[in-house]
């Protein structure tokens, strides 16, 4: 099934190329008709590993022109079509998709480690490869997931959902759950194989399993890989809500999926980190809180019944004591904050109203969070970020046992 | 002429207190027919409702792709639904069978003409609950989104929009159960058309600076977002 992208004749091709010990996947558009720049920066990364290098494969996304099998600078190089998963706009079921196309075919050579780069070819370099890919293939990791340099408005999702919301329910401190760009082993690849859902899956709502909730789930050995900064298309506020939509839909499926797991996570784990840490860049450009609590407040005039069924009557209350408050005051409280993205998690998973309408009408309230911590970091020093940052992971991991509790006993919740 | 007064008024007494003793025992008959009914539709819904439970059935019907079913039903529970339908409909049979025992003349002419009309109420019906649904659903959707794209209107717009799909949806079912007629037609193109009209004047005409002025503050507002630091990811 991963593999019905790939034409049978560019499968044969690739069945002359067994016994390879890594595929380096570049899901970028722009690997499109450029082979051989991806194909340099991946031969000057297996110049760095002691001799004699792994055996390679590259795999390109190339929508454009017929697949097949070509060589470059001593590489062979797949060119097949990954569903414009590259493309700023690629949905997040084409990125999906094309995942479990590169596992796939990553299965049939029977390589050792994979490596799938989702980022903008122009911004990967022969470091990205060597830090994603040594760790699997000499110390025995199974996934390595990214580190990248970001400076204090950036991926701002992962900073008040992912990364915090992970932490708390899995006990592992990543910085990006959702990568985009990761080295995996065979073992964990055919792991998530395994674990993918029927053809029905798409219709019936249920999602794929996430890389990082897989690894998990199984007690793969996890690792971080510090990569640099990463180039980002602006963000399209126009579809805020559905990115925020596309986003947490599946993880909180992942949630439900993997609810047995991550009850009984305790503690939390440090997630040994190589590479060390860049600087991060510096921003241009200042955010504007004031449109952001607009956005707010007007989500909490017009949209408090329904976000009465999913949040309890306390954070009704915090929600308008917030839209009543002067902007230089406007600060949600980290506790408040989980307790947020913890109610609308147990409401996606009862299924309180449609799940789309719920994840959509979530967009103010996230608006509120950013203006928050827009407000609260304008003027500080980069290092404090991460600090801050750290408060709020330990706010998500104080409110577990609330989320545990209401999740064992949903009917027990009334709003 | 007093005694043809009396034998008249005895004879009329007579056939009014014959006739209603003749419906005696149609009434207990109705009432026997509703109370067996009562019993045999608590018991069926009983049963319903264990089987559903044990199938699991609203899980089901999640699954199978028809979400929307649980959005609506009562309690949001696809069960629940089923066994009142299950309930009412014994009812109903039992009703139409005390009915029945009525004056066969009279009764069966009544008894044809209703169930001949029956279909159209239940058309009816389920036009006014798939309207109500959609309209429902429709506000909800547009409120949302009219909010996300940060319009001061936005619960204006999706009262409207809940307003206009009720209106169709009664006009349909008003046409169904036959009521109107033209009448109805008429008032429905009326006060459609007018509405529709009425804002296309308005945000041609009357509103064509408020929605320039508007249209021009998003191009700026979505130039200095593109502009902002900001990335989601």
């Amino acid at each position: 099934m991963e593999l019905d992208t790939v034409p049978q004749p560019a499968l044969e091709q690739l069945d002359r190329v067994q016994g390879a010990d890594l595929l380096v996947g570049l899901l970028s558009s722009e690997g499109n008709g450029r082979g051989t720049a991806a194909a340099a920066v991946v031969r000057q990364a297996l110049e760095a590993f002691p001799q004699p290098p792994p055996r390679t494969v590259l795999l390109l996304d190339d929508s454009s022109g017929s697949p097949r099998l070509a060589e470059e600078q001593s590489l062979p190089v797949l060119f097949c079509r990954l569903a414009n998963a590259g493309v700023p706009t690629a949905s997040p079921q084409a990125i999906v998709t094309a995942y479990q196309t590169v596992f796939g075919i990553s299965r049939r050579i029977g390589a050792r480690a994979c490596s799938v780069i989702a980022s903008e070819l122009q911004t990967v370099t022969p470091m990205w490869i060597d830090r994603l890919v040594r760790p699997v293939l000499d110390m025995g990791f199974d996934l390595v997931a990214p580190r990248y340099a970001r400076h204090r408005w950036e991926g701002l999702i992962n900073r008040a959902i992912l990364a915090p919301l992970n932490r708390a329910l899995y006990g592992r401190a990543i910085q990006n759950p959702l990568g985009p760009d990761f080295g995996l082993s065979g073992n964990l690849m055919k792991s998530i194989l395994e674990d993918l859902p029927g053809p029905r899956a798409a219709s019936s709502g249920r999602s794929v399993p996430s890389v990082v909730s897989t690894a998990m789930r199984g007690n793969f050995q996890i690792c971080e890989a510090q990569l640099g900064p990463r180039a980002q298309p602006p963000a399209d506020w126009m579809n805020l809500s559905s990115l925020l939509a596309q986003i947490l839909g599946p993880v909180f499926l992942d949630m439900e999926r993997n609810a047995a797991v991550w009850q009984r996570v305790r503690d939390t784990q440090i997630v040994p980190a190589f590479g060390g840490s860049d600087q991060a860049p510096e921003e241009s450009g200042a955010v504007d809180a004031g449109r952001l609590i607009d956005s707010f407040q007007l989500g909490a005039r017009n949209l408090q019944d329904i976000w009465a069924l999913a949040l309890p009557p306390t954070a009704m209350l915090e929600i308008r004591k917030l839209a009543r408050v002067p902007p230089e005051q406007f600060r949600i409280q980290d506790d408040v904050w989980a307790s947020i993205v913890y109610d609308f998690a147990l409401a996606h998973r009862v299924r309180t109203i449609n799940r789309d309408h719920l994840l959509r009408s979530f967009t103010p309230l996230y608006l509120g969070w950013v203006a928050s911590y827009a407000l609260e970091m304008a003027g500080k020093d980069p290092l404090e970020v991460e600090p801050r940052l750290e408060l709020l992971a330990r706010a998500y991991e104080a409110g577990k046992p609330y989320l545990v509790s209401r999740w064992r006993w949903p009917d027990r919740f009334n709003p | 002429m007093w005694e043809q007064i009396q034998q008249a008024l005895s004879q009329s007494t007579t056939r009014v207190l014959s006739g209603v003793a003749g419906l005696l025992p149609g009434i207990a008959a109705l009432i026997l027919a509703l109370l067996i009914s009562i019993v045999v539709a608590r018991l069926a819904a009983g049963l319903v409702r264990r089987s559903l439970l044990r199938f699991h059935f609203d899980e089901r019907v999640f699954d199978w792709g028809y979400p929307s079913v649980a959005e609506w039903a009562p309690g949001k529970s696809p069960t629940l639904l089923a066994v009142r339908v299950v309930f009412w409909t014994i009812i109903f049979i039992g009703f139409a069978i005390g009915f029945s025992a009525f004056d066969l003349t009279l009764t069966s002419a009544l008894v044809l003409r209703f169930f001949e009309y029956l279909p159209h109420v239940v058309a009816a019906i389920v036009v006014l609950a798939l309207g109500g649904l959609i309209a429902r659903f429709a506000a909800r959707s547009v409120l949302i989104e009219a909010v996300n794209m940060n319009l001061q209107y936005a619960r204006l717009l999706s009262v409207g929009v809940r307003w206009l799909i009720m209106v169709l949806a009664v006009a349909m079912a008003l046409e169904h159960l036959r009521i109107g007629g033209g009448i109805i037609r008429l008032a429905f193109g009326i006060l459609f058309g007018g509405i529709v009209l009425a804002l296309a004047l308005a945000v041609g005409l009357g509103s064509k600076e408020l929605v320039s002025r508007s249209l021009e503050r998003e191009a700026s507002r979505a130039a200095e977002q593109s502009e902002e630091p900001v990335r989601h990811l």
